[in-house]
């Protein structure tokens, strides 16, 4: 592998390192509050990618328009799924996962006759290529890592700095007590199932005008989010992160060496490997 | 009660073994593939009774598909000896992938498992000199069992009743058994069960393995019954409905997984392979678990309630009166 390519498998690891980390982080938060997996969470990363699709190149929307837009109805969408499917359950964990498996089945089985047959794809937003490090990438590639690290930035500003955020902390360490405090614990936990599917459909939105369009396009981004979570230790946020970053780079650069699919393989056993010796994630945090 | 539980069983075997008698080779064909589905769906069962979600049980069918075919197509092995190597291949793998995910919380066996099944299908697609690759493998011999080749669609369906009978027959004493009951004390409260004696994990990875082992038996039939095998066939979808079986039948009971997957996969006849038959079962599965979290064996208890509750209300004077 040449320097060249090197760097350059490098800044195009970072851009999908980024989106990882945005499915990563909304996993996360959502295990760490209500222990639960988001098995929906491929599923919302393609309707925020057909989502772009319909209001940008077909309506004519601008793309950050549709960006945003795609972010609100799925996360409104995530607030009515806590609703009608999370809440009814109480808490019920193994009944939780079923239910959210069979929403994900039903979202990409039901894509293909609503959305039809073919791919789909989406005109690029960002033209041209820009001279990073001596290597050209394009600039839709690398825009991706500014837009996802704002959203990023404004999740953690969101946990920390406000009530709201203080609220899904508590919920977080003690349910009862966080209720027992006068914590609103079904609101805070409806804003967590919006947060975590805006997250999940704001990575379908940035991927849109890189990747074709199918139903089933979130099932790799979803396996690969679970991969980091247990990379980075469920429940961490900033396990969540680093693992991304870790497994974007490793994605990109032994994807250029060796092909895509060995790729997913090693990372797999690699996670065995972990599982194995480190139980608690690389970064060794204990889940809760 | 028991009595009538007895005649009902008897009844019904009888008329499984009347089928190719009395309908032609579809429904042969048809109800072979049920008998399939019965299998993996119980073979589940002792997993998710000690609370562990399985949802990659495709993956250890098609271990168990691809191993048997391989050695009876490339080595002239005998169905009986390559459909029992494919079955402990699958356990084997079982044990590979359980022992480092099991002993965490249940969270991370259900993402392990996932992922396993994207990793399965990957190594039946990449390794092209063994398995074919996407170009599918053909050629399967029909399935050779102590000597004899059976060749016509209803011999194979007796093999394949045969198969489930045995299966649900151990699976059944099992859980009747002590084992059983470890695997529900599990299920239900396992620091409590550590707490009395219990090891959790090694009764945990056990009650996997065995269901992976089963799992391969049913992969071995479907591959020399169906005599093709395809890696995305084995896939997240196939899955998942193994799991929705299991609870849209109900969990509660051995009968659930046979009930849900029969009743199921004979309701879904009609649209198999289209996307309907996928939107079907997921929202068979989301209405189940949000209005009827028992499944459907508890159906009659539940109707029979009501019926009591309804003429109870009807004898006792009402409070206007």
């Amino acid at each position: 592998m040449t320097p060249d390519l090197l760097i350059q498998s490098t800044i195009i690891g970072l851009s999908i390192g980024s989106i990882y980390i945005l499915m990563a982080l909304g996993l996360t938060l959502m295990f760490g509050m209500m222990h639960i997996i988001n098995f929906a969470h491929g599923a919302i990363y393609m309707l925020g990618a057909f989502a772009v699709y319909y209001i940008f190149s077909q309506w004519g929307a601008p793309y950050f328009a549709a960006f945003v837009l795609a972010m609100l109805l799925l996360g409104t969408f995530g607030y009515l799924v806590e609703r009608s499917i999370y809440r009814p359950i109480k808490g019920g964990i193994e009944p939780t996962l079923v239910a959210l498996l069979a929403l994900t089945t039903f979202l990409q089985a039901a894509g293909y006759p609503v959305f039809g047959q073919l791919d789909k794809h989406v005109p690029p937003v960002f033209q041209g290529t820009r001279n990073v490090l001596g290597v050209m990438i394009s600039v839709e590639r690398l825009m991706i890592i500014p837009m996802a690290g704002a959203l990023v930035v404004g999740l953690y500003l969101f946990i920390n700095k406000t009530k709201m955020g203080a609220a899904m902390r508590a919920i977080e360490q003690d349910k009862e007590a966080a209720a027992l405090q006068g914590v609103n614990v079904h609101v805070v936990n409806g804003l967590a199932f919006a947060i975590g599917f805006a997250l999940a459909a704001a990575s379908g939105a940035l991927m849109a005008p890189i990747f074709k369009l199918d139903p089933m396009m979130g099932e790799q981004p979803l396996l690969k989010a679970f991969i980091i979570i247990i990379l980075g230790g469920l429940g961490s946020i900033p396990g969540a992160i680093l693992g991304g970053l870790m497994l974007g780079l490793i994605d990109s650069i032994v994807a250029t060496a060796l092909g895509a699919e060995p790729a997913f393989l090693l990372s797999f056993v690699f996670i065995i490997l972990l599982l194995l010796f480190k139980p608690t994630g690389l970064f060794g945090y204990a889940p809760p | 009660m028991r009595r009538l539980r007895v005649g009902v069983l008897i009844v019904l075997v009888l008329l499984m073994l009347l089928v190719p008698q009395l309908g032609g080779d579809y429904y042969v064909h048809v109800f072979a593939l049920v008998f399939t589905n019965v299998i993996l769906a119980a073979s589940l069962r002792p997993s998710l009774t000690c609370g562990q979600l399985n949802i990659g049980h495709s993956a250890f069918m098609s271990v168990g598909a691809y191993a048997s075919a391989l050695l009876a197509k490339n080595l002239a092995v005998p169905f009986e000896v390559s459909m029992l190597c494919g079955a402990l291949l699958a356990a084997v793998v079982g044990l590979a992938i359980g022992y480092p995910s099991l002993r965490l919380r249940g969270v991370y066996f259900a993402m392990v498992t996932v992922a396993f099944v994207e990793v399965i299908r990957l190594i039946a697609q990449l390794w092209v000199s063994l398995t074919r690759g996407m170009s599918g493998l053909s050629g399967i011999p029909k399935p050779h069992l102590l000597g004899v080749t059976l060749a016509t669609k209803a011999s194979q369906y007796y093999l394949a009743l045969f198969l489930m009978l045995l299966t649900l027959l151990i699976l059944w004493k099992l859980e009747s058994s002590r084992l059983g009951l470890i695997w529900k004390s599990i299920g239900m409260a396992d620091n409590l069960a550590q707490s009395l004696g219990v090891n959790i994990a090694n009764h945990k990875l056990l009650a996997f393995m065995l269901g992976c082992f089963f799992a391969g038996v049913a992969g071995a039939f479907y591959a020399h019954f169906i005599r093709f095998l395809f890696p995305p066939e084995f896939g997240f979808l196939m899955a998942t409905n193994i799991l929705v079986y299991n609870y849209v039948g109900g969990r509660g009971h051995f009968a659930g997984p046979i009930v849900g997957a029969a009743f199921l996969s004979l309701l879904s006849e009609p649209f198999r392979g289209s996307a309907y038959e996928t939107i079907f079962f997921s929202i068979a599965m989301l209405l189940t678990i949000l209005f009827l979290p028992g499944g459907l064996i508890t159906l009659p208890g539940k109707l029979a309630e009501l019926r009591w509750w309804k003429s109870a209300s009807a004898h006792s004077p009402s409070p206007a009166a």
